[in-house]
């Protein structure tokens, strides 16, 4: 199944400049799996060396937040779009 | 003759380059490199074709290590930053020194939480060094306020000294294969046994590629006071070692404190040793006065130099990196400040100018005349 992963400004440079991915994943942790395995670089900029979420990245599907849902194991959909965003935080 | 001087600083907000013709007179600034990002540790490798390495400790995405060949003009991150093998369980957390290895492309570097890894590329790809990194002792190392920090990688040959905050001094004589604690005479204020094994909140270790025995600690002090068990600690916040560390003296006796971040030697003399005293309480200024207090008898006394720094009103502090001095004849002192201000001490540190004002807060200083 077809979804579309929104990659933002600072972390294209990891992905060829890509704005946007399309990947074929029936989750959440589905999709961060093929990220590793495509784009090393994005995924450690989305996951720490244990697999984790970093803190200040938050992961959408649609417009909700995916701790809103089952967290890395939220069912994706056909169409679905999963946007990377980083938290609005800093000093 | 070297005919430049390069400064990295590393601030809250990103790296910056400064240059200066030798005579010093007046610094160039670029930057920020890596924009809005925390560095904590930088590096110039002066093997060869200089190259600038700094870490950068992004918040949102994790870390990264950038690498200049240009002296600063322009960085790149490089392929890789250290990062614990997926089953370890522990996370980057930041990066925290970055030293030079033995062959051209070698480079250690210091993280949080405290590990310590090795490149053999010049950085693009890293390996964790397991004698230290799973140390028996490391599951039992603390966070000290800055985080639970290896900040100082110190060569000898095949000696290597690390520092810890809070785990304290590790002697390895293989290489960096294997570790020892190595903290007999650095006291600990924090716990119940003034003297323990390891687990010391060493600030800073600094030596003297021509005295290679001979050793400096900025420990943390600010003890005298304690009334609790184990009693008053005075003065364990400034030491010596004559042995490769094996043992600690203190040298803090003069000082108007024994607390304090960096210790830096002079590069002409392993006699003349450099601290900048806070107070424990606040770890500013004592006082609002700044000053950086000056030994040339290996700590057996000291001196107040302050000419040109303010006499008051000024409650920064100095951290454990932001300290360095350079290698010209007639060396000068730099230092960063937590409110963004570089200072430069002509001669050793007799006379300072400010050079940057207004920059953001800043982590850590180093120099190198190219």
């Amino acid at each position: 199944m077809s979804i579309t992963i929104h990659v933002p400004g600072a972390l294209r440079a990891c992905c060829a400049g890509a704005a946007e991915l399309e990947l074929s994943a029936a989750s959440v942790r589905a999709t961060l799996e093929q990220i590793e395995r495509r784009y090393p670089e994005l995924h450690r900029s989305i996951c720490d060396e244990t697999g984790a979420v970093r803190r200040h990245v938050n992961l959408f599907v649609n417009t909700s937040h995916i701790r809103d849902r089952e967290g890395l194991d939220t069912a994706l959909a056909p169409g679905d779009v999963v946007t990377i965003l980083p938290a609005v935080s800093g000093g | 003759m070297p005919g430049r001087v390069i400064l990295c600083i590393g601030t809250k907000k990103g790296l910056f380059v400064a240059e200066a013709s030798n005579a010093r007179r007046s610094f160039a600034l670029r930057g920020p490199y890596g924009p809005g990002v925390a560095v904590y540790a930088a590096l110039i490798d002066t093997r060869g074709t200089p190259r600038l390495y700094a870490s950068s400790c992004n918040a949102f995405f994790g870390m990264k290590i950038l690498r200049s060949t240009d002296l600063g003009k322009s960085f790149k991150e490089t392929k890789s930053a250290p990062s614990f093998p997926k089953e370890d369980g522990r996370a980057l957390a930041n990066i925290w020194s970055l030293q030079v290895g033995t062959g051209k492309k070698d480079l250690w570097c210091g993280v949080e939480p405290a590990s310590l890894f090795r490149s053999g590329d010049g950085g693009d790809s890293w390996e964790m060094v397991a004698g230290l990194s799973n140390h028996e002792h490391a599951r039992k190392w603390q966070p000290g306020n800055g985080g639970l920090c290896l900040h100082t990688i110190l060569r000898d040959g095949n000696r290597m000294h690390i520092g810890i905050s809070t785990g304290g001094h590790y002697l390895s004589e293989d290489g960096g294969v294997s570790f020892t604690a190595s903290n007999k005479g650095v006291g600990a204020g924090f716990a119940p046994d003034p003297y323990p094994e390891f687990g010391q909140c060493v600030h800073k270790i600094a030596g003297h590629k021509d005295a290679p025995g001979r050793l400096y600690m900025q420990n943390h002090g600010g003890w005298a006071e304690w009334d609790g068990p184990g009693g008053p600690r005075p003065d364990i916040g400034v030491l010596r070692s004559d042995d490769h560390g094996r043992t600690w003296r203190s040298i803090a006796k003069g000082l108007p404190s024994d607390f304090g971040f960096p210790i830096v030697v002079h590069p002409h003399d392993a006699d003349t040793v450099y601290v900048m005293p806070h107070e424990g309480q606040t770890r500013t200024c004592p006082g609002g006065a700044p000053a950086v207090w000056r030994s040339e008898d290996g700590g057996g006394s000291w001196k107040r130099l302050a000419r040109g720094l303010p006499k008051k009103q000024s409650f920064f502090t100095v951290q454990r990196d932001a300290m360095d001095i350079d290698e010209l004849k007639s060396p000068a002192l730099y230092f960063g400040t937590t409110t963004g201000q570089l200072w430069m001490g002509r001669e050793s540190g007799e006379e300072w100018d400010c050079l940057f004002d207004s920059l953001p807060p800043i982590h850590c200083v180093k120099v190198a005349a190219v």
